[in-house]
């Protein structure tokens, strides 16, 4: 399918963003200066992107525990993420969320969730509220290879089917549940689309370390889910460069595997071998986007850094509208 | 006002909601009934019958019967409740509340707090709670502590028909997720409800006796027992307070310590067994913020440490009784 | 089998003890419906009339008309089916009124100790009884017979409440009573603010909150009803109107009771103190007062005629084996009076020492309870002030009190020759319920002595 040039530059800036941000992240939290749990997504932004180019700011999505891609994918402000990583009071969500509960309700995106599967429901309901609302639009629950064997998933697809809620279930098979492999943990292994074509709902199966294969997979689904066709699923095969969180040692890793995924699977490089193979853009472009987004990171890095912290006075703040 | 039953009262609000508001959106098993079947939509009419007539006049868009799935219904309230709907979901028992915890507790509860306060969850899930009706052990539990102790809910539960109007009406309308407790036996209690429209803010007790030897503190079914009891008390002489709390978060606590400091004995009425409950909350408040006012140590009516039995003889002898009551105020006028 | 209930005198407002049966509007046996007026009963602040709450009928009434009854005290035995005389007056025998049913079981009996703390008859407590050490250490020191007591502890275990429950004597319950329910009406206020308003004729509108989300609270209803006394009368120039602060108004009133319930005596008589007051003035060390001088000679006198260095308590009186002297103490708050204890055995210069701190702690307002309560006797002076002579008012319970004036030179008879010296006047008031006029001679006689020979203080 053909994407005009600003759409690719587009692309390819949001994914190069995210690899931008999450390898910084990877080389900082060695510092030890970010607390608590952080997973990071490098590898898989052609999934995430793949997915939301196609989405507007009143689309919903629902993420996991390894949000901070979906995020930049859907638009949040990078500076402001980098600050609610950092546990500053003007992060997003003014520290009270950190790396596993970044949300920006005003975009659509309606949360990282620290607890997996308990994004699916959560997906159907406002894929239930986009269904009152006629106006076409859709929501999304990213699900892992992990969140697919969640009771929550399983009551997730049957209700949006049942339903019709404009829902797409979107499984980011990266064959790793936490430490143990999909071949183990999911009795039908390689293949989670099938369990959501079991519901009752219509799939589709992409590589989601390629950004085109993705997107134009999407692309399809949309037409359909946005046509009024109901819920649908697509199952996008892909790899993490990382562990499952930051400080994993990864002894679940095979021999050379790590190297492998960076040579065969860095959706940045096949991006760029495709775009020049087939004369789609100019790699200088590419370049000058690398540099842009350095910049950014850096910025980012450097003020979240130096931004003050909540003040304790804010701990019980925001619990109620009122009480 | 009319006499209506607090089932009534229940139906005319969420009636009253939708109407009002068209973002009100209401969900559960079975709240319509018969989808599916050869009797059609509304066979049933709902089991409670608290969400009877909803159906034929808002359609399928808004009254949703949805599959056995209480992680679902709950999780998809909350995924609603973010999207800019107001969702009231039912759970048939308030037992569930075990299939759907996560989606309470860590999700509804959490998300206002955890984004920095820059989105409301205005989601309200009724559950039907409580014994007296044999249905044993899972089917007949008060599960209010458990919810009160979680920051983020707010927790409700009317003992009138007017009562349930005013503090239903203010669930749906508020922005906080409302945890709605509706007692299975005070479904067909009647009473005056006035008419047109008004909100009962929470926090607010509501003091149904008055005298001045004893406090008296319950909520839900447990008011109208603690009423008889203190009737009878009455007649001998011996003044209570019965204080309905209405809402255990937020809590009035004014109102019992103000109570406490003018009668010195507290007694405490809670359906539910004693470990870690609301009786035992209340009774540290009124040690803690009214020591030197007390002249007998805290009473708490409870029932015993152990599951609802599932005998008439056996659920009888858990389920605290006026005459139980009764004793515990003897009990505390005669503490030297 | 009729069932028969007692109708008694209501509670109407925490303040009302008393009711006066004013009329009854129904007669023994007649039948009357729910909603028919009763009685009319009259208290010091409403009449009110009780309707029925329910059909029925009195099988006896007991009020009479013009009589004043307690709250609480049986008015009328309510029937519902038929009552035969004899069931009627079992019913009336039986019945306590709420206040006296709790007082019966303590009152006088309690004066006695409880039978379970006779110290050789509790048993001793087997090891194997499940109960706290503190609770076993508490049996013990109370002689409790712990294998008659019921643990509330887990498993049946005694606790330390429990036997404190057993042991205790408290006072009598007075129970209020039921309350009429308080108009709940527009305003925001909280329930007991809603019954405060009610009692003391607040009105709730227009009053501003400060409970929490702007809630009318108690606090703010009472703040109203105190400033909603009548506000003095602008029109008397010249006249500034203080209200007494509560330490004014216990003054008045113990001084009061005093002047009244005790038949005051006085004993006069004039002291030469040249004596004293060149002893004073030869004395080595920091000097002390004139005061500290007649603080000790009192001490010593108390001891010497111990019949002044009483209590009376009703109908007892308690002699003292020490002088515990109370020593007024001016402030700008008013009269204290703390007590120099065991004055007999302080020398003049300790005396003085220890009136130093008491007067400076009592001006700070800084006197613990154990400091001014007590005391047998009082010593007040007015010297200072040229005060001549003067009589005090005893301070109940005890017994006496000695007013003292400032010295002035008088003449005397010293010896056979006329000598002007300064003389002090001293006036003994005495209780002449406990006192007689020859033991406050006596007394008084002692304290002349030991100022006209200092030597001896």
């Amino acid at each position: 399918m053909q994407l005009s040039r600003d759409a690719l530059l587009h692309a390819y800036r949001r994914m190069a963003t995210i690899r931008a941000f999450e390898e910084r992240l990877h080389e900082e939290i060695k510092t030890g200066q970010i607390a608590g749990f952080t997973h990071l997504y490098c590898g898989q932004e052609a999934a995430a992107v793949g997915v939301c180019e196609h989405l507007a700011d009143d689309d919903y999505i629902v993420s996991t525990h390894r949000g901070h891609g979906h995020c930049i994918a859907k638009g949040c402000d990078v500076k402001g993420m980098m600050k609610e990583i950092y546990g500053r009071r003007d992060g997003i969500c003014k520290g009270k969320a950190g790396s596993m509960h970044i949300a920006d309700i005003s975009i659509g995106m309606l949360g990282a969730n620290g607890i997996v599967g308990a994004g699916a429901p959560q997906a159907v309901g406002a894929a239930m509220a986009a269904k009152l609302d006629g106006k076409g639009k859709v929501s999304i629950a990213f699900s892992g290879d992990g969140a697919c064997n969640q009771g929550t998933t399983f009551e997730a697809m049957n209700m949006a089917v049942v339903t019709k809620a404009p829902c797409i279930f979107v499984f980011e098979n990266n064959h790793y549940s936490e430490h143990t492999g999909v071949e183990y943990a999911v009795g039908t292994a390689r293949d989670i689309a099938s369990r959501a074509e079991a519901f009752g709902m219509k799939v589709w199966r992409a590589n989601g370390s390629d950004f085109f294969d993705t997107y134009e997979a999407m692309a399809d689904l949309l037409a359909y889910v946005r046509g009024g066709g109901g819920p649908a699923a697509i199952e996008l095969d892909t790899e993490r460069f990382y562990g499952h969180f930051e400080g994993d040692p990864q002894r679940y890793r095979g021999p050379g595997e790590l190297e492998r995924i960076r040579e065969q699977r860095d959706c940045l490089k096949s991006f760029r071998a495709r775009v020049s193979a087939e004369g789609l853009l100019d790699l200088a472009d590419l370049d000058a986007i690398d540099a842009e987004v350095a910049q950014l990171i850096e910025e980012a890095t450097t003020e979240a850094q130096a931004a003050p912290a909540p003040d304790p006075s804010e701990v019980a703040d925001d619990v109620y509208v009122s009480y | 006002m009319t006499v209506m039953s607090i089932r009534d009262a229940i139906n005319h609000t969420l009636h009253a909601e939708m109407e009002r508001d068209p973002n009100v959106v209401v969900l559960g098993e079975d709240i319509v009934g018969g989808n599916g079947t050869a009797g059609g939509p509304e066979a049933i009419g709902g089991i409670w019958g608290a969400t009877g007539g909803l159906y034929a006049k808002f359609g399928p868009d808004r009254v949703i019967d949805t599959p056995i799935s209480e992680s679902a219904i709950v999780g998809a309230a909350a995924g609603l409740a973010l999207a800019g709907k107001r969702p009231v979901a039912e759970l048939m028992f308030a037992d569930f509340i075990g299939v759907s915890l996560d989606q309470l507790w860590n999700q509804m509860a959490k998300f206002r707090y955890m984004f920095g306060g820059k989105t409301t969850c205005p989601a309200v899930v009724r559950m039907i709670y409580g014994a007296g009706m044999n249905a044993a052990a899972q089917h007949s539990q008060s599960v209010y502590a458990l919810l009160t102790a979680m920051p983020g809910l707010k927790v409700v539960m009317p003992a009138s028909p007017a009562d349930a109007k005013g503090l239903l009406t203010e669930a749906i309308r508020g922005d906080d997720p409302v945890m709605f407790f509706e007692h299975k036996a005070l479904f067909t209690m009647k009473g005056e409800v006035p008419d047109g429209d008004y909100r009962i803010p929470f926090g607010q007790a509501r003091l149904t006796r008055e005298g001045g030897d004893v406090t008296i503190v319950t909520c839900g079914r447990m008011v109208s027992f603690s009423e008889k009891a203190a009737d009878n008390l009455a007649a001998e002489g011996i003044g209570c307070d019965v204080i309905d709390l209405r809402t255990t978060s937020p809590m009035d606590e004014e109102a019992i310590l103000d109570s406490v400091e003018a009668t010195g004995r507290i007694v405490i009425v809670d359906e539910s067994p004693p470990r870690c409950s609301l009786a035992a909350d209340i009774a540290a408040l009124a040690a803690n913020k009214a020591f030197t006012a007390l002249k007998a140590p805290p009473q708490m009516v409870t029932g015993p440490h152990s599951p609802i039995p599932f005998a008439r003889e056996l659920e009888k002898a858990w389920v605290p009784s006026p005459a139980g009551i009764e004793d515990a105020v003897r009990r505390t006028l005669a503490f030297r | 089998m009729a069932k028969l209930t007692a109708f008694t005198m209501p509670k109407w407002g925490i303040e009302m003890s008393e009711g006066l049966v004013a009329e009854w509007m129904v007669s023994e046996g007649e039948d009357f419906a729910k909603g028919a007026t009763l009685t009319l009963i009259e208290t010091d602040k409403i009449t009110n009339e009780i309707e029925a709450e329910a059909p029925g009928r009195f099988a006896r009434i007991l009020g009479e008309v013009g009589v004043t009854y307690p709250v609480g005290a049986l008015l009328a035995v309510l029937a519902e089916g038929d009552a035969s005389a004899g069931e009627v007056d079992a019913f009336i025998a039986a019945f306590q009124p709420a206040d006296a049913s709790f007082a019966g079981t303590e009152g006088d009996t309690a004066s006695a100790p409880a039978a379970a703390a006779k110290p050789d008859a509790a048993p001793a407590i087997p090891d194997t009884l499940p109960i706290s050490p503190a609770a076993r250490a508490r049996a013990i020191e109370m002689a409790c017979d712990v294998s008659q007591l019921k643990g509330s502890g887990r498993g049946g275990r005694i606790t330390l409440q429990d036997v404190d429950q057993a042991t205790s004597l408290a006072a009598p319950l007075k129970l209020v009573g039921r309350l009429e329910l308080s108009p709940q009406g527009e305003a925001f206020a909280s329930p007991m603010a809603r019954r405060l308003a009610a009692q003391h004729g607040v009105d709730l509108a227009g009053l501003s909150g400060t409970g929490p989300h702007g809630r009318i609270s108690r606090a703010d209803v009472m703040s109203k009803a105190a400033t909603a006394r009548p506000a003095p009368t602008a029109g008397e120039a010249g006249v500034e109107r203080i209200v007494m602060t509560p330490m004014r108004k216990a003054i008045a009133r113990r001084l009061t009771e005093a002047k009244t319930t005790i038949p005051h005596f006085y004993v006069r008589r004039r002291v030469r103190a040249d004596r004293l007051l060149a002893f004073r003035a030869a004395a080595a060390g920091p000097r002390a007062s004139v005061n500290d001088y007649l603080l000790r000679a009192c001490a010593l006198a108390l001891i010497e005629v111990p019949q002044v260095n009483i209590q009376v308590h009703g109908t007892e009186i308690h002699r003292f084996a020490a002088a515990d002297i109370s020593v007024a103490v001016a402030t700008d708050k008013g009269l204290i009076t703390p007590v120099l204890r065991n004055a007999d055995a302080m020398s003049v210069g300790e005396i003085s020492v220890r009136m130093a701190e008491l007067a400076q702690r009592a001006r700070d307002g800084q006197l613990r309870p154990e400091q001014f309560e007590g005391g047998s006797f009082s010593l007040s002076n007015l010297g200072p002030y040229g005060v001549e002579q003067f009589d005090a008012i005893i301070n109940p319970p005890q017994g006496a009190i000695l007013a003292v004036g400032t010295a002035r030179p008088e003449p005397i008879d010293d010896d056979g020759a006329f000598r002007i010296v300064p003389v002090l006047h001293l006036a003994l008031s005495c209780d002449h319920r406990a006192i007689d006029g020859a033991d406050g001679g006596r007394f008084l006689s002692a304290v002349a002595a030991l100022i006209e020979q200092p030597e001896r203080l």
